[in-house]
């Protein structure tokens, strides 16, 4: 079935939900295609820090007053999403105070509200720093869920008539003379092709941008840099922990939840798919972070990932394009002579919204619509509803006794109804869906003692649409497991996997040549 | 912005270690005797290990259901990953306790320390309105102490004052001294298991010393008052610690108030001196089983016609030396004994006696109860006080300390001279 909109939004990371959700508010019919589910780009493989601007204060005054502003938006619609923590930026002996004095001026400057702890204040606030630290800096920062951010952007468009296809890829443009006019997609898992005319499409594919304007024969000045991040077992720190230093890699410890995310490496690399993480990567985020918290070194870890930002050269291209350095909204009518589509790209997780607003301006603009935008005083629909660990556990101690609930995910306390209700929107496609709506699998166990739970779920799921294969799944599922955690594999967690690999190949009797056996099995079967 | 730098209180710091190591194989969950009979106790792995990852230090506790740890610590004697379990249990519920304000029923049952000696100068008038049914509904309802629990009755004489007035014992003693642990049950509630105790140490030729001594500090530590627990603990390792010092050996007769003394001094309090005193602590059992094994003692015994059950407290399977008790008993000729084949007796001290708990004592008790009843004996033994008056109050039977049963049938020494 071919369909026919307004705008067509290719990608669906915190950028292309947040224009979903801005045109919906503003009544524009519009259709959002996603390759993969909405996190599975830059904006479910980032740090998850909720800037306060500070830590562009010194070089990027501008990106850092955009941040200031987004964050105040942020934690009005989406304080669900958000953890107030704080920040503390760290001065260690070999940092001295030099960059100290100019950085606490240039967040005065950019309104970012300071506090100057001595070393016993900073540490009565956070036991776990190095004892030897010379001062640190109190800041706003805080934590932010990605997770949550963009799917409850998509339900909020949803529910206001935006339609969305998830694993559903933009493949080629429909084209009407010099313009375009709308996409050609394919649907990955049903393995169908359709298209979408409309009167304009808007490129929101972060780091896979080029990819889409290739296929109008299109590309901008980009260049790619990978990101490594680790994270803890437990949450090491009650605030956001930075070196108060310039900018540079292993210098950040974000709270998240239960656990803590150490970042980042900076990598230029090629290919948009290089989500591996090397092992001296990690060796160096361990090394560097435990100048700043020592505990580090013995710390147990759960996984790596990495995220590639997409760095977009604004030097090359003219000023007027550039609406903020930290991202560009580009026409390509204007540029290339190609009407109807328009690029929006870089920025951060933080300035989704306000980037949203801006592409949703610009095509009001154009389309003579007078229409204001109200994303930033319309809250998300979750707003409100408890998340923060309190209320989980909170949550598990009413759960438990009255209806003998079943945890599904012990580590993150995910109970079943959770994932029924998820489920029950009838918008999960995926193993992985499932994961980047609730907590499961986010834990210590990385999933490995609870996504077999999950299975005979799925299996219903997938039976509907005649097609269930329970192993091919999990296989998948911990193929990727595997990546994310072979890393950080020693100590406790290098014993948890034997455990886990033993209850895998001795209970389930899984491994690759088996699998593939059963799966010719079954289909001599059928 | 700024919080104010507020002091932590020790039991609020929980290194992050203790929850990484565990590596979640839920072995604990098999074996916790609270989780077995109530669901609203998620059990050890989730309420020690997993539920700490939802803990901050910042926020107040919200997780009410770790007051019913009973802290028996079977988890951790199962534990392959040395989680110590029972311990985050303890400090996740003195924080709990610490931030809700305790009632004013645990300060009470807590120290009982403080008015034991009295009570037992009262005793006459104590335990006839300790069995008042008007008085135990008062308690109920204003201190919430279960009226269905029988409460212990007090001795008229103390132990301790009972050892300082008995005639001193005449020398021959070939195997030298031992110093005495009673504990405050032995002292003013249970005094024959401390006579037993000296009566056996002092046939089998030795010395007993009765140094000063207090509370070991768990019913204080049992409701996380760390600082009470600690104190008790620095005036009896500072009154313990010279003694053996000077080369003599301590004993205890009640397991808890030795699991406190041996093991929580040092890993749970870290009391200075406490490792030292450790190495020369032992149970009354255990002490006189290396003696027999070493062929220093040759304890002689008359025949009983006997069939007992004995049961094995937590507290005893986690300080990991066996069943010396069961051993010793097996020297006795014609005393059929049996090792009942449960878990926990379900009391957990002080617990068991907290209105809101009874029930969860109960149900593990009863279990225990039927596996005692299927031995069918005349007559139980157990070391811990706390497993005595559970068991006494789920079957009927006699219950005693396995030294009372040994003393009783000791062959009198021969009269000599
Ligand atoms: C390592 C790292 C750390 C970061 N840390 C932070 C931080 O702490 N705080 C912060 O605010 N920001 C942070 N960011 C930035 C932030 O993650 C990104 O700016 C933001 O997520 C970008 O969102 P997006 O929607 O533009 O891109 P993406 O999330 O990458 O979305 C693009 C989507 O397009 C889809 N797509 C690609 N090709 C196609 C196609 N052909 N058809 C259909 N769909 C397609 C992809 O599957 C993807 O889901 C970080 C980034 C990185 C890399
Ligand atoms: S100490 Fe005993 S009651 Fe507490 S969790 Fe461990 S096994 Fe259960
Ligand atoms: S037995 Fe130890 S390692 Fe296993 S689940 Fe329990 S606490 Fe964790």
């Amino acid at each position: 079935m071919d369909y026919k909109t307004e705008v067509v939004i290719i990608g669906g990371g915190a950028t292309g939900a947040g224009i979903a959700r801005d045109l919906a508010l503003r009544g524009i019919p519009s259709i959002l295609v996603e390759r993969g589910d909405f996190t599975s780009g830059a904006s479910g493989r980032n740090q998850g820090l909720l800037h306060s601007g500070a830590r562009y204060a010194v070089y990027d005054p501008e990106a850092a007053r955009e941040c200031v502003a987004e964050n105040r938006i942020l934690r009005h619609i989406a304080p669900h999403c958000i953890e107030p923590t704080g920040g503390l930026f760290v001065s260690l002996p070999e940092d001295g105070f030099e960059f100290r004095g100019e950085f606490i001026r240039a967040c005065e400057n950019a309104g970012i509200e300071t506090v100057s702890l001595s070393p016993r204040e900073a540490l009565a606030l956070e036991p776990g720093i190095n004892p030897l630290l010379i001062g640190a800096v109190q800041v706003p920062d805080g934590a932010i869920d990605p997770f949550t951010l963009v799917v409850e952007n998509i339900r909020d468009a949803e529910s206001r008539g935006a339609v969305v296809f998830t694993h559903t890829e933009a493949t080629g443009f429909l084209r009407d003379g010099d313009g375009v006019a709308g996409v050609v997609v394919r649907d990955l898992l049903e393995k169908k092709e359709f298209t979408i005319s409309a009167s304009w499409v808007i490129n929101a594919a972060g780091a896979w941008a080029n990819r889409i304007l290739a296929l109008a024969g299109l590309s901008i000045p980009m260049s790619l840099s990978k990101g490594s991040m680790l994270i803890t077992n437990t949450r090491l720190s009650q605030r956001v922990l930075n070196r108060c230093r310039p900018p540079a890699s292993g210098d950040i410890i974000v709270p998240n939840s239960t656990v803590s995310i150490l970042g980042t490496t900076s990598l230029r690399v090629d290919a948009v798919e290089s989500f591996e993480v090397l092992p001296e990567e990690a060796a160096f985020l361990v090394y560097e972070l435990s100048l700043l918290v020592p505990e580090i070194k013995s710390e147990r870890f759960i996984r790596a990932y990495a995220g590639v930002r997409p760095l977009i050269r604004s030097g090359e291209t003219d000023d007027d394009r550039s609406l903020s350095r930290g991202f560009s909204l580009i026409d390509h009518q204007k540029e290339n002579g190609i009407s109807g589509l328009v690029t929006i790209a870089g920025g951060k997780l933080i300035t989704c919204r306000l980037m949203a607003e801006k592409t949703v301006d610009f095509l009001c603009e154009k389309m003579g619509l007078r229409a204001p935008c109200t994303t930033a005083e319309q809250r998300l629909p979750g707003a409100g509803i408890g998340r923060s660990l309190q209320d989980r556990l909170l949550h598990m101690r009413r759960e438990i006794p009255a209806a003998r609930q079943e945890i599904l995910c012990d580590c993150e306390l995910v109970p079943r109804d959770e994932v029924e209700a998820v489920l029950k929107e009838g918008k999960v496609r995926e193993l992985r869906d499932i994961l980047h709506r609730t907590r499961i699998a986010k834990g210590t166990c990385q999933g490995g003692f609870c996504v077999y739970r999950l299975l005979g779920m799925l299996n219903e799921l997938r039976r509907e649409r005649n097609r269930g294969d329970s192993n091919e799944i999990l296989m998948d599922f911990l193929e990727e497991r595997w990546r994310g955690i072979r890393p950080i594999l020693w100590g406790t967690a290098l014993k948890e996997e034997e455990l886990i690999e033993s209850i895998y190949k001795g209970l389930f009797n899984l491994s690759g040549e088996l699998s593939g056996g059963q799966e010719a099995g079954e289909r001599g079967r059928r | 912005m700024i919080n104010k730098c507020e002091k932590i209180p020790d039991e609020a710091r929980m290194p992050p270690r203790f929850a990484d190591a565990c590596v979640r194989c839920a072995n604990c969950m098999a074996v916790c005797p609270v989780s077995r009979v109530t669901p609203t106790f998620p059990g050890p792995k989730q309420a020690g290990p997993g539920a700490q990852r939802f803990r901050l230090p910042s926020e107040a506790s919200v997780d009410d259901w770790i007051t019913l740890c009973t802290g028996c610590k079977l988890c951790d004697t199962v534990c392959p990953s040395g989680v110590p379990i029972s311990r985050m249990n303890l400090l996740a519920k003195a924080k709990y306790l610490r931030e809700q304000g305790r009632k004013p029923r645990d300060w009470v049952l807590a120290r009982s320390d403080l008015y034991g000696e009295s009570a037992s100068r009262l005793a006459t008038v104590v335990n006839p309105l300790m069995k008042n049914t008007v008085i135990r509904k008062i308690l109920d309802s204003v201190l919430e102490i279960d009226a269905r629990r029988e409460l212990p009755s007090y001795e008229r004489q103390t132990f301790h004052r009972w050892f300082r007035a008995r005639p001193v014992a005449a020398g021959g003693f070939t195997q030298g001294r031992v110093a005495y642990f009673h504990g405050c049950f032995v002292d003013t509630n249970e005094t024959d298991v401390g006579k037993a105790v000296v009566a056996l140490l002092e046939s089998q030729g030795l010395e007993v010393a009765l140094p000063p001594q207090n509370c070991c500090g768990l019913p204080r530590l049992g409701i996380g008052d760390f600082r009470g627990a600690r104190e008790m603990g620095a005036r009896n390792i500072a009154s313990l610690l010279p003694v053996v010092r000077d080369g003599v050996d301590v004993v205890f007769s009640s397991t808890s108030c030795g699991m406190m003394l041996r093991h929580d001094y040092s890993q749970i309090l870290g009391l200075a001196g406490a490792e030292e005193l450790a190495e020369h602590l032992f149970d009354v059992s255990e002490y006189l089983l290396s003696l027999y094994d070493d062929k220093k003692i040759t304890p002689a015994f008359l025949p009983v016609k006997v069939k007992a059950a004995y049961f094995a407290p937590c507290h005893l399977r986690a300080m990991n030396i066996g069943l010396p008790a069961l051993e010793l008993l097996g020297l006795v000729p014609g005393l059929d004994v049996q090792s009942v084949d449960a878990d926990c007796c379900g009391l957990g001290g002080l617990y068991g006696f907290k209105k809101e708990n009874c029930a969860v004592a109960e149900a593990i008790g009863g279990d225990l109860a039927k596996a005692v009843a299927r031995i069918k004996p005349d007559i139980v033994i157990t070391d811990c006080e706390g497993c005595r008056m559970q068991i006494r109050h789920l079957t009927g039977l006699k219950v005693v300390h396995p030294v009372q049963l040994l003393r009783d049938s000791l062959k009198p020494l021969p009269v000599t001279g």
